[in-house]
């Protein structure tokens, strides 16, 4: 992940022209060059020509061109399949012209050639001017303090206030991610961000303590006060002309800032204009109640003289607690070193040390009582102590620094991160006990009851994790991890291998997308299903209505049963979603079919069926195919017939058995009735002769 | 009321036996004094009778099992031997002279014992014809309804004979 975070050496430097590179590009050709993407029929994506300079961390720029428009200059982002993207931020930019931020033409999945599958790209007006700084460690020339307002301030404000007011955040304001957007360099825009999770590219120095604490998959998608505090580093940069804390590393930093606090961190030693001072006090305030917002923001534009903010630091112990060789002395910094050293910091708690050292270094009874009630709860309860012990330490930490990420055992995130988290470490295919362990012990509900203040978005937050507690705990097809994926990422694609190249990311397009994959891999082979986890998952977290109960039928033990209702759902999908014809994926069904033509017992029905099956699959609709198997006029017949005719067999069975078990008796009694037949033609023929006797002798 | 009543012993299971015994002795008993009564009347006739229906009388009394019929049978046959002679007897002179001439001639011993032999042969032949015959209707009867299950199966599956 962290080699995903700092890819900023490909990045070309800041003197070399556009056109040079671009005639690098042309020279070195990548691999299937001279294909282009073609997104939407409109937008052709040139392969063979690279734009490295506006190229983003988890994106590649390729030049662009509008069908209609020949003459824009466009150019293209390329997201890894990999990386959950921002759509709903996408959604919201399309379109969007608005000063101070590099204007989203269109965006979509597209075949890409070079990568031999479709992929997210993003479609951006081609900036004239350059990046305003190539990397953290670049050097450029300074904006005075006359320029910064008309240049950066105003523009950049007006750019966050825009996003304010349609909801979402940037997330990937800082230096190495702002352009010119004009030759003369007058007119500043952010870049994008969009192509990778919320503050995933952020450089730690750029972000809030809080979020700087976590990982940098699990920031989230934070507030505009985010954004806000990102401005005032970058607007400190620029002023400056460089990264002021280019020499320390990402650690460094992060206890710089927790114990000098940011403004005195990036600027304290610098001389700079007080208006500036005011501004980026104000901005660059660590708590995140008292940041400038852009109200205040505007004041000060418009003049008027604001009281600047003074640093405030976390309250110092009056003695240090001394852990793993060293010193701290408040208690974020402590709730940092004990989180990365968890196995070390355990014993600590238990013994009570940290409670020691909160009553009387620190002088706060009452978060020291709260401590000693978690461990002393811990030892009372805790039936595994091991993961009792995990779950202390992690209350712990989150009542030495409320407001920092969630920690556990070395996963770091805040709750609205989860989702890119889950994402990166299934995507990575790594270990995802930690945050299956952290939702099913509902972490995030003590983080929500330990914030002072009420956020409706926490409650919202904690309900989610709630149903995602459900989702981890049903276990089948359509829950369990694979779901809690989909629903905390609503922008991500569908990632089953069944999918193949195909990039999906709406409902509306996994018929589609399995259809096309059904056709180009062959996967009909009678015992694959067109559902796997990751599909169902998808259905289940995609679907506007709930869809759970169908979903519980997929795991139902008779193939048939679930068969029918896998076609069901992709029945009502293609009824209300469209496609009206998928072939391939009717085609891939009929393969499947067996068990559910095997619940008729009537052969002349199968075979009915079977003849009547062709037919539909020539149309492509998974409709009729439902509604030709799922006919309960026919079923019930079919049963009650069945029913009649099973009766029928016993009846005969039973005839059969008797018959041959009777052998001995109708021996005994084809004696008799020998015998009395005997007698009877005895008597008969004595009679006769009387007769015979009688009548000559009266004649 | 109960010490009055007696514990029935082993001579009480026995006297229902008796009773049924002695039912059929006083049937029997009637019937021989019903025909010793006969007798006077027609000794000619019950002479050539005692002599020409001795098989019948052996067949009645040699034949053993729970399906005696064969005296019946024999009977028959051998009285239609016998009864034409009879006629004659009735129609002719009806004198014990005449009943032992009769009997002196070889035919009709021959006629009453030959017609007798030809109903053991009838009594014999007939129970394993009528066996073969059983046997027959009841090899049909499988044979059709194997074939029903056979049809059912064709139309149902063998899901059909499964209980």
């Amino acid at each position: 992940m962290a080699g995903l975070v700092d890819d900023d050496d490909e990045l070309l430097e800041l003197d070399t022209p556009v056109e040079a590179v671009e005639e690098e590009a042309v020279a070195e050709p990548v691999p299937h060059a001279g294909t282009p993407g073609m997104l939407r029929d409109r937008f052709t994506v040139r392969s063979n020509q690279p734009l490295p300079d506006l190229s983003m961390p988890n994106a590649e720029a390729f030049a662009a061109e509008d069908r209609r428009d020949p003459n824009r200059k466009l150019f293209a982002l390329i997201c890894k399949p990999e990386v959950a993207i921002r759509s709903s931020v996408m959604r919201t930019l399309k379109g969007l012209k608005t000063v101070g931020i590099q204007p989203l033409v269109d965006w979509g999945p597209m075949t890409w050639p070079p990568a031999g599958r479709q992929c997210m790209t993003v479609l951006y007006d081609r900036p004239v001017g350059r990046r305003v700084m190539a990397d953290m460690h670049s050097e450029i020339r300074r904006i005075d303090e006359y320029d910064i307002t008309r240049k950066v301030v105003t523009p950049l404000v007006n750019a966050i206030k825009e996003l304010v007011r349609c909801g979402v955040t940037h997330r990937a304001i800082r230096p190495t991610n702002l352009f010119y957007m004009d030759e003369a360099g007058e007119r500043l825009a952010f870049g994008d961000c969009v192509t990778s999770p919320p503050a995933f590219d952020q450089p730690m120095v750029c972000e809030t303590i809080e979020s700087a604490m976590s990982s940098p998959i699990g920031r989230g998608g934070g507030t505009y006060a985010d954004d806000l505090y990102s401005l005032g580093v970058t607007m400190a940069f620029l002023l400056l002309g460089r990264n002021p804390v280019a020499h320390l590393d990402d650690e460094t930093i992060l206890r710089a800032k927790i114990a000098q606090g940011s403004y005195s961190l990036l600027v304290a030693d610098e001389r700079l204009p007080l208006p500036m001072i005011e501004v980026l006090r104000g901005l660059l305030c660590d708590d995140g109640m008292q940041r400038w917002d852009i109200e205040t923001l505007d004041l000060w534009q418009q003049g008027r003289r604001m009281s600047p903010l003074q640093p405030r630091v976390e309250k110092r112990a009056s003695r240090s607690f001394p852990f793993q060789g060293k010193e701290y002395y408040n208690c974020r910094e402590l709730a940092v070193a004990l989180s990365k050293n968890w196995d070390a910091a355990i014993p600590l708690v238990l013994e009570g040390k940290l409670e020691l050292w909160l009553s009387r270094a620190i002088e706060d009874k009452e978060r020291a009582a709260a401590v000693a009630e978690v461990v002393r709860l811990t030892v009372a309860a805790a039936a595994d102590k091991r993961m009792g012990s995990d779950l202390l330490l992690c209350k712990v930490l989150i009542l030495l620094d409320p407001s920092a990420p969630i920690r556990y055992k070395g996963f770091s995130a805040m709750p609205d991160g989860f989702g890119a988290a889950l994402a990166a470490v299934m995507a990575a295919r790594s270990d995802t006990k930690l945050i299956a362990e952290i939702i099913l012990r509902e972490v995030p509900k003590l983080w929500f009851e330990a914030q002072g203040q009420y956020q409706p978005d926490n409650s919202l937050m904690e309900a989610n994790f709630r149903e995602l507690r459900s989702y981890l705990t049903t276990q089948g097809m359509g829950f369990g991890l694979e779901r809690c994926l989909y629903e905390m990422n609503d922008s991500l694609p569908c990632q089953s291998s069944l999918m193949g190249e195909e990039y999906v990311t709406e409902l509306r397009e996994l018929l589609p997308g399995l259809n096309t994959a059904a056709a180009n891999s062959k996967r009909a082979d009678g015992k694959q299903w067109p559902c796997d986890r990751h599909v169902a998952a998808f259905m289940g977290a995609r679907a506007r209505s709930d869809i759970d109960r169908n979903l519980m039928a997929l795991n139902d033990s008779d193939a048939g049963k679930a068969l029918m209702s896998l076609l069901n759902l992709f029945a009502v999908f293609q009824y209300r979603l469209g496609p009206e014809s998928l072939t391939n994926l009717a085609a891939w069904f009929e393969t499947l079919l067996g068990p559910v033509i095997g619940v008729y017992h009537s052969r002349e029905k199968r075979k009915e069926l079977e003849k009547e099956i062709p037919k539909l699959v020539r149309k492509g609709s998974v409709v009729e195919m439902y509604n030709l198997l799922d006919d309960p006029g026919s079923r019930h017949t079919d049963h009650s017939n069945f029913v009649w005719a099973k009766a029928q067999y016993q009846a005969a069975e039973e005839e059969i058995r008797r018959v041959q078990a009777d052998e001995d008796e109708r021996e005994t009694d084809a004696d008799r009735i020998g015998k009395q037949t005997a007698s009877v033609i005895g008597i008969l023929i004595a009679l006769l002769t009387i007769t015979v006797v009688v009548i000559l002798t009266v004649w | 009321m109960a010490a009055k009543m007696k514990k029935p012993g082993p001579a009480a299971a026995k006297k229902p036996v008796d009773i049924e015994k002695a039912g059929l002795g006083i049937n029997k008993g009637v019937l021989l004094m019903v025909v010793a009564a006969l007798v006077p009347f027609s000794l000619p006739t019950v002479t050539i009778l005692a002599v020409t229906m001795l098989p019948t009388f052996t067949a009645y009394f040699a034949e053993r099992g729970p399906n005696r019929y064969a005296w019946l049978c024999v009977g028959g046959l051998n009285f239609s031997g016998v009864v034409p002679f009879l006629f004659t007897l009735w129609f002719g002179v009806h004198t014990m002279d005449e009943a032992f001439r009769m009997l002196s001639e070889a035919s009709v011993l021959l006629w009453g014992y030959t017609t007798a032999a030809f109903g053991w042969v009838i009594y014999n032949v007939t129970p394993p014809i009528v066996s073969s015959y059983l046997a027959y209707s009841a090899e049909r009867r499988i044979t059709s309804l194997k074939s029903v299950q056979k049809r059912l199966i064709e139309d149902w599956g063998d899901d059909v004979a499964r209980k």
